[in-house]
């Protein structure tokens, strides 16, 4: 998948504003491979619509949104299965991980439908992010930070030509925040994948290509 | 199980309450159980109810002109009596007794004496026989003719005339085992032949040969050909129906043997084999709206986390696996156990059931195997059709 295009896009809740000024809100866009992307937002401006409208999760938009020329609006759930599967990667703002699940089983459950990542692989990522002492413990037992960076690992562990980064940092400190930077631009290079990250103030010390503001 | 599928199902059974499971375990068991006795019950109770022998269902009655006056009893019954008799709702069939019109001579040796008697046959056509035997019937040139003995007679001299004469009692297969010399006379003509009893009938009350042989015989050594029966015995889904009833009055037949009480008592039985299978159907209609409850309550307490997994990458189908194999273990074992159930059951009732019915009875369990493996294939089919639906409709963009 080369192209992510938007056309005259807004979430349906924002269709009778006029007020609405923004980069990628009823104006032709595109998001192409290879390059990275930083959506800047203030909360409530439909930052996390636009990730579920790119990912399949909602459908509650107007306008066009096409991967490759294909209207996403005729996508079955088996066909979303398989982007999700082989080109768009997310980690989600509420990282929707499995509380009572290992950080290991969480990227595990994951990892057995792609079996992208070797266990080796998996336990080097965890050690970068310095969470290796965690890999048994539950979820829930877990800080936000923790999690936020188990949920980083999960979605690297499938092949993908986009991976979408819903404030993957909030709340990592600059540290860890720059050791997820250099994972993911490690990633990016490997795999020629577009980066799209959101964020609502920190965002990863990268030099994106485009910086939009919803 | 798959590495995939173990981690979906510790994540999925989570919420799975083994209270409500062994709820609808127990309500689907008896659900089960009871509709596959009902049918085994009834498969078993089947050749008793409709078969040779029977307890209840079709009945026999014999009937005749009622005798108004001493004497010879000599109205006859004609073709149109017949058909008349065949046009009743509850008559199924209609069978004419016919009776020798010519001497019969009957000797048995016995204790080195002979002791010779007068007789007569009748004969019913074979369909009326209550006594399954391969010896029945009878080719021209055949010395040897089987009779079949009314069981009463065989009772009267065991339990009436054997003890009173201090004589030994004899078993059915003694007397099977003598033959009897019968010379029949008529017509200028004497002939010996070997009579040999072959069976008791509980149903008819005379001494039987094969309608075959009399009405041979009839013609050789009396010249008739054909004659009107004095007597009928009809085959009627129900003796008492006041229909019968009312019409033996109007044309003023006597029954010979008159239904016994029996007959309504086992009728009654009958009804309740119906009760029982219907109690089985609304437990199984019960237990199959619990099950389906129970499923749905389970989806849609793990709903976050199907979706989640959907959001990651999973296909519906493969989210819907850990369901589909806990309902075909639950609904399979389920089935397994009821079958076990049903066949101690089976043991017991029949072994009662042979006492009663006075004979060994045997039992299938096919019916009921069947029966079940059809029942419980369709509520599977059922549950993943709700499986599938829920899971699709988690799935599907909002």
């Amino acid at each position: 998948m080369n192209k992510i295009q938007l056309h005259n896009v807004v979430p349906e809740i924002f269709a009778q504003r006029e007020d609405i000024r923004s980069d990628v809100w009823h104006n032709d866009f595109c998001f192409e491979q290879g390059k990275s992307y930083l959506i800047k937002a203030a909360s409530g401006t439909g930052k996390s619509s636009l990730c579920s409208y790119l990912y399949g999760q909602r459908g509650d938009y107007r306008g066009v949104i096409s991967f490759d020329g294909e209207d996403i609006a005729t996508y079955n759930t088996n066909r979303w299965c398989e982007i999700r599967q082989k080109h768009i990667s997310v980690l989600f703002q509420d990282l929707k991980l499995f509380g009572e699940l290992t950080a290991l089983e969480n990227i595990e459950i994951k990892n057995n439908i792609t079996h992208h990542k070797s266990l080796k692989d998996i336990e080097l990522l965890f050690e970068e992010l310095g969470i290796s002492d965690k890999i048994h413990s539950r979820i829930d037992r877990m800080s936000f930070g923790q999690q936020q960076r188990v949920a980083f690992i999960r979605s690297l562990c499938q092949p993908h030509d986009f991976i979408l980064l819903d404030e993957p940092i909030s709340h990592l400190d600059d540290h860890n925040s720059d050791v997820m930077r250099d994972i993911l631009l490690r990633e990016v290079r490997s795999s020629g994948a577009s980066i799209i990250a959101t964020s609502i103030g920190k965002h990863m010390n990268i030099d994106y290509d485009v910086c939009l503001n919803l | 199980m798959p590495k995939s599928l173990t981690l979906i199902w510790q994540l999925l059974r989570k919420h799975i309450s083994i209270f409500e499971l062994a709820i609808f375990f127990i309500a689907n068991l008896i659900g089960m159980t009871v509709i596959l006795s009902g049918v085994q019950i009834y498969s078993d109770l089947k050749p008793i109810l409709t078969g040779e022998n029977s307890l209840i269902g079709n009945d026999y009655i014999v009937i005749t002109h009622a005798v108004e006056r001493v004497g010879i009893n000599t109205e006859v019954f004609s073709k149109e009596d017949i058909e008349a008799l065949r046009q009743l709702e509850p008559v199924n069939n209609v069978g004419s007794f016919s009776a020798s019109k010519f001497e019969v001579d009957g000797s048995i040796m016995f204790n080195g004496r002979r002791l010779s008697t007068m007789l007569f046959f009748e004969s019913v056509p074979d369909e009326f026989i209550d006594v399954e035997t391969r010896s029945w019937g009878y080719n021209s040139g055949d010395t040897t003719i089987p009779i079949i003995l009314p069981r009463n007679y065989l009772n009267l001299y065991n339990f009436g005339f054997s003890s009173t004469q201090n004589l030994p009692q004899i078993t059915e297969d003694i007397i099977k085992s003598v033959s009897l010399g019968l010379r029949l006379s008529g017509n200028g003509i004497t002939d010996d032949y070997t009579g040999r009893i072959v069976g008791f009938s509980d149903r008819i009350n005379t001494i039987l040969v094969p309608n075959d042989f009399l009405s041979w015989a009839n013609k050789r050594y009396a010249d008739i050909n054909d004659q009107d029966p004095t007597r009928l015995i009809l085959e009627v889904s129900n003796p008492s129906e006041p229909e019968l009833i009312t019409f033996f009055e109007e044309n003023n037949y006597e029954i010979e043997n008159k239904p016994s009480e029996s007959s309504k008592a086992l009728f009654i039985l009958k009804v309740c084999v119906a009760i029982i299978i219907a109690i089985g159907v609304i437990f199984c209609i019960l237990s199959i709206i619990i099950l389906t409850l129970s499923i749905y309550l389970l989806l849609q307490k793990n709903v976050n986390k199907l979706e989640n997994l959907v959001l990651i990458g999973y296909t519906p189908r493969r989210v819907a696996t850990p369901y589909k194999v806990m309902t075909l273990v639950l609904n399979l074992s389920i089935l397994a156990i009821s079958l076990v159930l049903i066949y101690i059951a089976k043991e017991h009732y029949m072994t009662y059931l042979s006492e009663i019915a006075g004979r060994t009875l045997t039992s299938s369990p096919t019916t009921a195997i069947l029966t079940g493996i059809i029942f419980t294939t369709i509520i599977i089919a059922f549950n993943f059709f709700i499986i599938n639906r829920k899971i699709r409709e988690i799935s599907r963009k909002r």
